[in-house]
């Protein structure tokens, strides 16, 4: 039977998982913050109107860096999902289903989310 | 798999936390102050991953062309909206600044002054999240 202990609990950052989290984590402190700060801090009341999101989304360098926000943050939450879960003791097998879950959703966020962000764009 | 589990994990607040549920996250007995970081850390990730999907669901309105964008935009700028607005970037801080000391004292750095390094980011994040603050009701 495989022991998954809490990423947070592996004193050496040997776990998969922890160093997932400690990467994206890591990619997520400069994109969020690039995030807040560019779509709310520097835009006058805090939030874009409709003609202001397409014009910010004309850049594609905005587009890649919101893909890659949606990217490690969908990853970053649903990783730090199982691991909650995961500590509630569950058999190998019924975890090997939840973390297939877990991967079905996160594919289905960002498909989703990309999908989205195409139809605005195509829209500008 | 508990016993398992057992000889793996390190903080003595974690068999409290295994009985009582997620409850056992905030039993206060034999907790320090990492223990409260803990708990505080998943809630405050629980609280980001359902915001990340509320998140998603607002922007669909973007679909819908300008007036249904324009609407919410009307509605985001109520104080009330604003409140949570602060709500959750506290939530944003307090889980990325500590998830910061996580990453670093997991790896083993600074982790004989992790205590520090915890009440250094605090203080920077209260610092930002009261300049935000500011911002979001200016």
């Amino acid at each position: 039977m495989s022991v998954q202990p809490r990423p947070e609990e592996r004193s050496g950052g040997g776990s998969v998982g922890f160093l997932g989290q400690v990467v994206s984590g890591a990619a997520l402190l400069v994109l969020l913050t690039l995030h807040m700060i560019a779509q709310h801090f520097v835009v006058p009341e805090g939030l874009r109107d409709y003609a202001d999101v397409i014009d910010w989304l004309r850049s594609p360098v905005v587009v890649v860096l919101e893909l890659a926000f949606l990217a490690f943050v969908t990853w970053h939450a649903l990783l730090g999902l199982r691991a909650i879960i995961f500590d509630y003791g569950f058999s190998a097998s019924t975890e090997r289903w939840i973390t297939r879950v877990l991967v079905v959703i996160g594919l289905a966020t960002v498909v989703y989310g990309t999908v989205l962000l195409y139809a605005v764009v195509a829209a500008a | 798999m508990s016993e398992q589990r057992a000889q793996t994990s390190i903080p003595a607040t974690r068999p409290v936390e295994r009985r009582r549920g997620w409850w056992g996250w905030f039993d206060p007995r034999g907790r320090r102050l990492g223990g409260w970081a803990f708990a505080l850390n998943r809630l405050t990730g629980l609280g980001l991953v359902a915001y990340l999907y509320l998140h998603l669901g607002i922007l669909s309105l973007l679909a819908r062309g300008p007036d249904a964008w324009d609407t919410f935009v009307d509605i985001a700028l109520n104080p009330l909206v604003l409140a949570l607005d602060v709500v959750l970037i506290f939530g944003m801080l307090f889980h990325g600044l500590n998830g910061l000391r996580v990453g670093l004292v997991g790896y083993g750095l600074v982790a004989s002054r992790q205590a520090a390094l915890f009440v250094g980011l605090m203080v920077i994040g209260a610092i930002v999240l009261v300049v935000a603050t500011l911002r979001v009701f200016a």
